[in-house]
């Protein structure tokens, strides 16, 4: 079998995925007559991507970072953020969320009365930092990040634009109305280890290429440890399984692990929810997104 | 030399704005014709956008009454097209009163119809649709227009449609055969597919239009090429996708110009390939659009994604020399072809 990997972007086919994903930005943010965008800075290779690319379709004057750091946030993430606000010039704003984060959980925890018929213990899950907890603080934290970068769409007159790769959004490593949330997404069809290539050609600071994929909703936090597997075979297989559509017996037939691939054969399947709309209970003749059906840029 | 002068409008109409594409096509008509082109080709769907899904009910032109008119008029004087819906474009009385009538009609709506409308939902709920025809058919008495739209008929029936309008006549309408419904296609949910490749006269020569999926099943050029065509003109709304290591092209792209070269240089014939660029829910169309030569070679081409107009000019005489140094086409065995293919139907029923 000839060309089953997943394609580099090399030199020669970025020019043409660039022109491609520049058009998409000054195209589909053009049509809504708000030829703005704001987005989420996180210091990661992501968000910078996606930054490049909108400064490239709509000029620096027109797009805004917003950085949002949270007290246990890595202080290398802002700074990585900061070297691509000056790299490109663009407009900024730092909100800390701390407070609003911690108020929340403070109040779930020590206000006994929100839970007086729970058998659930909150103090001592927030003293013992177990997992449950943290993941219900990074959902919170990205849901929190989420409805900033919406008030500033509102405040700026700017679409947000999404920051979540193709191995994210197929594997469910995100948080469904959080960071998942956006108006639109030029990265969300480049797997992860494709969006470090495009970087390098796009001319991302190296500083941000060169560090482990973190989520950095917690103090060391990894992907790869989180997820039990590496980006780099998890993109191969994923490119097996979704691109080319071949059935998990015949990737495995082709030499990958079969635990690895039943893992995200599984994230996948289980994760579906989050990449679609909720559902809706068909009672009428024509249901939206059943049977009413429209582009979203339907005019 | 025996040249056709003709204009590619590769545009990015907008999915249900006919208004706003409607006056996209008249500024490229217009470019066309100061190039001194006598032929202005547009992508499938041109008129109204690709996508459309429930917005085809919305964005239909009648053709069929003034094609049955049309037909009608055909028939009274005996001059009965040899292939179904191909008009012959010989003037008679009935059709001078209908492009009377339709002139009339020009001069009240002209300047004002096909400007964007400022209401919120960007359709004008006074009208229908139809109009576009009248201005495009008074168009057409300066330059020759191929344009895509959806086609509604008599019996309620929606068409993936291509018209050849010139002197202000219907010179020919092709309806989409194979409508791709697989992956992110979905054209048999909403269409009804077309009956047959027909081959119509144009600028002095034979041509055929074959829309985007038609043209990748071959038999279709194999019946326009032996049906006369000279000019296979191929109108697509194909959506750029395919990353491939150390290619500047996507994969589509790569597979359709292989495509046409191949039709290009086995049928002997001009293949003018005209695609749409701009994007409908992320999905990018990728432009490109070309011409090649009956020796499979790649003469013209447009940018990929972006938009553009290309005036190029097709010399005959060169297809003449292609065919008489490879009669690929003179030595085509019809009889072994339809008793092979007689026989295949004969096994498949019994």
């Amino acid at each position: 079998m000839i060309n089953q990997h997943l394609p580099e972007i090399d030199s020669i086919n970025f020019k043409n995925i660039h022109k491609l994903l520049v058009n998409f930005i000054k195209e589909e943010v053009g049509r809504t007559g708000a030829n703005k965008t704001v987005l989420g800075l996180s210091g990661g290779i992501d968000s910078a991507v996606s930054c490049y690319l909108a400064v490239s379709a709509l000029g620096n004057d027109n797009v805004t970072a917003i950085l949002m750091p949270y007290k246990a946030s890595s202080p290398k993430s802002l700074e990585d953020a900061m070297l691509v606000v000056n790299d490109l010039n663009i407009n900024h704003y730092t909100i800390d969320i701390t407070d609003q984060i911690d108020s929340y959980f403070n109040k779930s925890v020590y206000n006994k009365s929100y839970y007086d018929n729970s058998n659930l213990n909150f103090e001592n899950k927030f003293k013992e930092n177990n997992y449950d907890l943290k993941l219900r603080i990074g959902n919170k934290m990205a849901r929190e990040r989420m409805s900033i970068l919406y008030d500033y769409s509102y405040i700026l007159n700017s679409l947000v634009l999404g920051t979540s790769n193709k191995s994210e959004l197929l594997l469910g490593y995100g948080t469904i109305y959080g960071d998942m949330a956006s108006a639109l997404n030029p990265i969300g069809d480049i797997y992860k280890t494709q969006i470090y290539q495009f970087a390098k050609h796009l001319g991302v600071p190296e500083s941000l290429i060169n560090k482990a994929p973190s989520a950095d909703l917690w103090q060391d936090q990894s992907d790869e440890k989180e997820l039990g597997f590496t980006y780099s075979i998890a993109d191969e297989i994923m490119f097996l399984l979704i691109d080319k559509m071949y059935k998990p017996e015949v990737v495995i037939s082709m030499g990958y692990d079969a635990a690895i691939i039943e893992k995200i054969y599984n994230k996948i399947k289980k994760s579906q929810f989050k990449r679609r709309l909720p559902l809706i209970a068909k009672v009428s003749q024509r249901t939206i997104n059943i049977d009413f059906r429209y582009l979203r840029d339907w005019v | 030399m025996d040249l056709i002068k003709l204009s590619l409008a590769q545009i990015a109409p907008t999915p249900g704005l006919l208004d706003y594409n409607l006056g996209q096509h008249l500024e490229y008509i217009d470019r066309a014709k100061q190039a001194g082109s006598e032929l202005v080709i547009f992508p499938e769907l041109s008129l109204t956008g690709y996508f459309l899904k429930d917005a085809v009910y919305d964005s239909a032109i009648g053709f069929n009454e003034i094609i049955n008119k049309n037909i009608a008029a055909d028939k009274d004087n005996g001059e009965n097209s040899n292939y179904g819906n191909t008009i012959t474009n010989k003037n008679n009385e009935i059709k001078e009163q209908n492009n009377k009538k339709i002139n009339n009609k020009n001069n009240e709506i002209n300047n004002k119809n096909y400007e964007i409308k400022n209401n919120s939902c960007g359709l004008d709920l006074k009208k229908s649709n139809d109009y576009i025809l009248d201005v495009l058919l008074d168009k057409s008495r300066e330059i020759a227009i191929i344009a895509g739209f959806v086609e509604s008929d008599e019996d309620f029936n929606f068409y993936n449609s291509t018209c050849c309008l010139s002197g202000g006549n219907i010179l020919h309408v092709h309806r989409k055969v194979y409508l791709p419904t697989y992956g992110m296609f979905e054209e048999m949910r909403y269409f009804k597919k077309g009956e047959e490749f027909g081959v119509f006269d144009i600028l002095g020569t034979k041509a055929a239009i074959l829309t985007c999926e038609d043209a990748w099943h071959l038999s279709s050029s194999y019946i326009a090429v032996n049906k006369g065509a000279k000019l296979i003109v191929i109108n697509s709304a194909s959506p750029a996708r395919g990353i491939e290591e150390g290619n500047d092209k996507f994969s589509s792209v790569k597979m359709w110009e292989e495509l046409l070269s191949v039709i290009a240089f086995y049928y002997k014939s001009y293949v003018v390939y005209i695609n749409r660029v701009g994007f409908e829910d992320g999905i990018g169309f990728s432009g490109g659009s070309c011409v090649f030569s009956p020796n499979g070679e790649k003469d013209y081409r447009l940018d990929y994604l972006d938009e553009g107009l290309l005036n190029i000019e097709l010399n005959l005489d060169f297809l003449k020399n292609e065919r008489f140094k490879t009669p690929i086409l003179r030595d085509e065995n019809l009889d072994i072809t339809i008793k092979e293919l007689n026989s295949i139907i004969g096994h498949y029923k019994s």
